[in-house]
């Protein structure tokens, strides 16, 4: 009965002579092959054309408009490292990378655990409250801060930027890690309690690997906001060999008359490359998941 | 007698303003396997837990080996806990769960590698220690937690609900298995249970919890055939107990039982039933004999329900339908006359005001 209900209803597949099966398959791609197609096409697109224009001479993107070069060369990259003062922003951009990521994480997930496992009073306001530095524009911070690390003395020190980018990164982390340890059953750890462990090694011994995943990509997230950070950077340091790597891409597209391309996109390229790298080693850990079969 | 290892005096708890435990009192002798059993939301679990020292005391007292235990922390309170959700560490081997308890306490690490050994081999581990748990079975995902409890071989073993999580088959075989574990380690088991077929079987002190409060304690059989409440007469047995409201009247061959419709139930003489009094007559499924028809109370079959060594029937005798279990093989079906014999040696009365025994 069922089957000659399913042949009523698909005259026109019957007339194409499309099987079930191909019928899927077409359905799939029309709704998630294409789109996805086209996302993919419309994020790796501007990183292929900076690529690409980083092999060209330096007044060929003038002369043409074909995207591939016509003389590949590494030029633009010889002409970047070869910058004086690549090497400090490269490490400026690395230290406050890791300060940036370790500190607001080591902090994160000691709030975390206490806004996912107590019950205190105002929580939820308190969690709210937390993202207030994301909810308010960075821009608008700009002048109270300058004018602050100035009487503080440290505009154009390293603090500087280890305080506002560890702040800015701390209600992220947090956020996503209050997610991922609320999600551990409460059992696993009262197991570890009658097991004899204290806060500290139920911390470090259970609930840090279960929520492992967790913790890289809150720590995937810290180091791409602190790597691409160019407000706070631009507004509080002014010195040359204190700049971060996309303050200096900024940087080179002001002091240049004439736009050299090459060199322009092989100075993001690099700056976008270590992230990048980044990304591919981490994105297995960001997405594996070692929860189940802990609880039935 | 021994002291008993765990003694709760007027224990209480609240969650604010509710409170959800109300003056519980309860001896438990060394080497005894207890078991709490209740509907949902008694109160069994968190008394559990208020002895495992995960909730907290709201007023009374938890004593164990003659020391009030209230403040202990769980750790140092000798106890090993077998969870509901198993509550494995997923990051760890079977091995590394084993230990954990033993790391934390600093033990040798020969003395960690015999109980290990030796809890894998009781519990038959061995080839599974170097697994994950995502890679075991309910069963074995089981029998580590288990394990863990034992490795550390705790003064009491605390199990919460342990075996709702398994199929029916393996459900009656871990029973079997923690039975036999207890009588081979003598070890003092507390077991948390909404099963009355887990809690017949295991125990051999049944403590029937409802609404907070212990409604009645004992060995199982005797708590199975001298119900002190309703409550513990309809809760403990399977089918449940036939229970039927009524009014004592005084017959030519005895008192009995109206029941309505004409219908009168014979009970033994007792003091406890005087002409006129209300009651709730109560008889077990197995204390009704299936008669010739003319030979009994007059009944209808409704519902007839085979399971193989014997047979559950549901008979409508008029204004009521009662359960009989019956061990022969019966060739009736729904619709069928049949006529039942109650034995009034087995009739329990309650009053119907307080839920509570009548015949003493």
């Amino acid at each position: 009965m069922a089957s000659r209900a399913e042949t009523a209803m698909d005259p026109v597949h019957e007339r194409l002579g499309l099987s079930a099966g191909l019928r899927y398959r077409l359905g799939r791609f029309l709704l998630i092959g294409i789109p996805l197609a086209i996302l993919v096409i419309w994020t790796t697109l501007p990183i292929l054309w900076a690529v690409l224009s980083s092999l060209k001479e330096s007044l060929e993107i003038y002369e043409s408009n074909t995207l591939l070069p016509a003389n590949p060369n590494l030029d633009g990259y010889r002409t970047v490292l070869a910058m004086r003062g690549f090497d400090s922003w490269l490490l400026n951009s690395f230290l406050v990378t890791v300060v940036a990521t370790i500190v607001p994480l080591a902090l994160s997930i000691l709030a975390a655990y206490g806004f996912a496992r107590y019950a205190f009073r105002f929580r939820h306001v308190l969690l709210l409250l937390y993202l207030i530095p994301r909810i308010i524009p960075r821009v608008s911070l700009i002048v109270p801060l300058n004018s602050l690390m100035s009487d503080l003395g440290l505009i154009n020190t390293y603090w500087v930027l280890f305080i506002t980018y560890t702040a800015s990164a701390i209600p992220l982390s947090t956020w996503i890690l209050v997610g991922f340890f609320a999600a551990i059953p409460k059992e696993i750890e009262e197991s570890a309690t009658m097991d004899g462990a204290n806060m500290w090694h139920r911390l470090r011994r259970v609930i840090l690997p279960i929520a492992w995943p967790g913790v890289v990509t809150a720590g995937v997230l810290c180091i791409r906001e602190a790597w691409n950070e160019f407000a706070f950077v631009l507004a509080l340091i002014n010195e040359t060999t204190m700049r971060t790597l996309p303050y200096q891409l900024y940087m080179l597209k002001d002091s240049m008359g004439v736009q050299d391309y090459a060199v322009y996109n092989a100075f993001t390229v690099l700056t976008v490359l270590p992230l990048l790298i980044v990304y591919l080693l981490l994105e297995r850990r960001v997405v594996e998941s070692i929860v189940s079969g802990a609880v039935k | 007698m021994s002291t008993p290892l765990v003694e709760l005096h007027d224990l209480r708890k609240s969650f604010g303003s509710l409170e959800v435990l109300h003056g519980i009192e309860l001896a438990i002798e060394q080497h005894a396997f207890v078991v709490l059993v209740g509907p949902s939301g008694c109160g069994k679990s968190t008394l559990l837990r208020m002895i495992a020292g995960l909730e907290s005391v709201t007023s009374g007292s938890i004593v164990m080996d003659g020391r009030v235990v209230n403040r202990v922390p769980a750790k140092d309170r000798g106890i090993a806990m077998v969870f509901q959700s198993y509550a494995l560490y997923p990051h760890m081997t079977v091995r590394e769960n084993l230990s954990f308890s033993l790391e934390m306490a600093k033990t040798a690490k020969s003395v960690k590698e015999e109980r290990i050994e030796r809890a894998a081999g009781i519990l038959y581990l061995d080839s599974l220690l170097e697994r994950f748990p995502a890679q075991l079975s309910g069963g074995q995902r089981q029998r580590v937690a288990m394990g863990r409890a034992l490795v550390r071989e705790p003064r009491l073993f605390l199990f919460d609900e342990p075996l709702s999580n398994l199929d029916a088959k393996l459900r009656v075989e871990m029973r079997a298995e923690i039975k036999a574990l207890h009588q081979r380690l003598s070890s003092t088991t507390i077991y948390v249970t909404h099963d009355q077929v887990e809690a017949m079987t295991m125990a051999d002190l049944v403590v029937v919890m409802n609404d907070g409060r212990i409604e009645q304690l004992g060995p199982p059989l005797e708590l199975y055939d001298h119900p002190a409440t309703v409550f513990v007469a309809d809760f403990l047995g399977s089918p449940a107990m036939n229970l039927i409201k009524g009014t004592v009247m005084a017959g030519e061959a005895g008192p009995a039982i109206d029941v309505g419709n004409d219908l009168t139930l014979p009970v033994p003489p007792s003091p406890a039933v005087s002409p006129g009094v209300e009651v709730v007559y109560g008889l077990r499924p197995e204390h009704l004999r299936i008669a010739e028809p003319d030979a009994g109370l007059p009944a209808t079959v409704t519902l007839v329900e085979p399971a193989g060594f014997e047979t559950h029937l549901h008979a409508d005798i008029g204004s009521h339908v009662v359960r009989v279990i019956s061990t022969e093989r019966l060739e009736v079906v729904p619709g069928d006359p049949v006529a039942l014999v109650p034995d009034p040696a087995r009739v329990h009365l309650f009053d119907p005001g307080t839920g509570r025994r009548l015949d003493g």
